[in-house]
């Protein structure tokens, strides 16, 4: 038995040895360069939150809530309330995702004060085909969002892509992408909503 | 002595050219043919190859005399997972934009055959010394291919080189060129031309 365990050390010292090391070494680094990660996606979701409501601070209002995303999936996002100087409530923006067509695409949206109009929306991450479905960054695709009323929307095919409405005009090619940046749109903007009215914190903005 | 200086030479020159990993071995093919949509990303990730591929002949070649048959190939492992975290949280950390661009591409260094093929080929045989020079050499020479591939995607893609307008005004474009098709074929085609010029040499 003693001679089995004295074996098993001899040949395993080293493993043991290193993999306590190595660990020691992600974890200082980690604990050393977390703070300006943390920092960095902040400041990311910032200034893409800023674009969308300008001259506005932003405060985390509700964390984790949990949506459905159809077919039993569901994804968890966060809502900031956007202040403008003056103290008034100039909006909220939130999370969202929702399959592409290569991999997820992740946006945030902003709405007005009551939830009535769409502000806008950013791109926070997505891996769409280059030259089609990654134009859902580009501004013609995105200013048709911007002023639409803040319910269910439709996408078509063709019509006007500066008539601002609830019709949105797919960007040719990429029908895929297009489809899910609205589907986004309708998954979340009526349970947000929702939650925002069921917390109480709709009413606020009012 | 000169022989020696000569053997070290050879080591380095080996990665570039006779044994490039990419144009030679045709090895670490996922990033070659993911990241080389421009020079930036294809520079940063050589420069993480790099780093890794030097930490990791450096530790594997002070502990390949205590290291067991058996579980050397664990050992590679455990001491290349470290370094491509380390590689990974720097760039969270101090080069977000690039991080995001390379996504999964990073930590998929781990998994890359030109990282654990060198420590099993050269840093568990060789001194401190050689396997650095090995490193150095063999990560230039992935890195100047990464390089050069997403120089020719990056132009033929955007008509730009880092981000500057470079072509003519009435250059069109070719979008296919980010897709995998461009890096298939422009990565064939750098392919069929070393083929090419070493026949010839031969």
């Amino acid at each position: 038995m003693l001679k089995a365990i004295i074996e098993y050390i001899e040949k395993s010292w080293l493993l043991v040895v290193s993999a306590f090391i190595f660990g020691l070494l992600i974890a200082v680094t980690n604990a050393a360069w977390q703070p300006k990660i943390t920092q960095n996606k902040i400041a990311k979701l910032d200034s893409l939150m800023n674009a969308l409501i300008a001259d506005a601070e932003f405060e985390l209002i509700l964390s984790d809530v949990p949506v459905e995303l159809g077919r039993g999936k569901t994804a968890k996002s966060n809502i900031y309330k956007a202040t403008a100087n003056d103290g008034s409530c100039a909006g909220f923006c939130f999370g969202a995702e929702g399959s592409g067509f290569a991999d997820k695409i992740e946006l945030v949206i902003a709405v007005d004060s009551e939830f009535k109009t769409i502000k806008g929306y950013s791109v926070l991450s997505s891996n769409e085909t280059p030259g089609f479905g990654d134009r859902i960054v580009e501004d013609y695709f995105r200013n048709q969002f911007i002023g639409a009323p803040a319910a269910v929307l439709n996408l078509t095919k063709k019509g006007d892509e500066t008539k601002i409405d609830d019709q949105i005009i797919a960007i040719s090619g990429a029908t895929v992408s297009s489809t899910a940046v609205v589907d986004i749109f309708n998954n979340y903007l009526e349970q947000i909503r929702a939650k925002l009215i069921a917390e109480g914190k709709l009413a606020d903005g009012k | 002595m000169e022989n020696k200086t000569l053997g070290i030479s050879n080591v380095f020159t080996a990665g570039l050219w006779r044994e490039n990993p990419i144009l030679r071995l045709l090895l670490g093919m996922c990033p070659t043919l993911a990241v080389t949509t421009a020079v930036k990303p294809a520079l940063t990730m050589g420069l993480s190859v790099i780093f890794v591929l030097l930490c990791s002949n450096i530790v594997v070649s002070l502990m390949r005399k205590l290291l067991k048959p058996h579980l050397r190939i664990l050992m590679f492992t455990l001491a290349i997972a470290t370094f491509v975290t380390i590689a990974d949280l720097f760039l969270k950390a101090f080069q977000p934009e690039m991080s995001t661009v390379l996504g999964p591409y990073i930590p998929l260094i781990i998994v890359n055959c030109i990282i654990i093929c060198r420590a099993e080929a050269c840093a568990s045989k060789n001194g401190l010394f050689v396997s650095i020079i090995d490193a150095i050499g063999m990560g230039i020479g992935f890195t100047v291919v990464l390089c050069i591939l997403g120089g020719i995607r990056e132009l033929l893609a955007t008509g730009r080189i880092f981000d500057i307008p470079v072509m003519w005004q009435s250059f069109v474009p070719l979008a296919a060129m980010r897709m995998p098709v461009g890096a298939f074929i422009t990565l064939g085609l750098i392919l069929g031309l070393v083929n090419l010029i070493t026949t010839k040499k031969s």
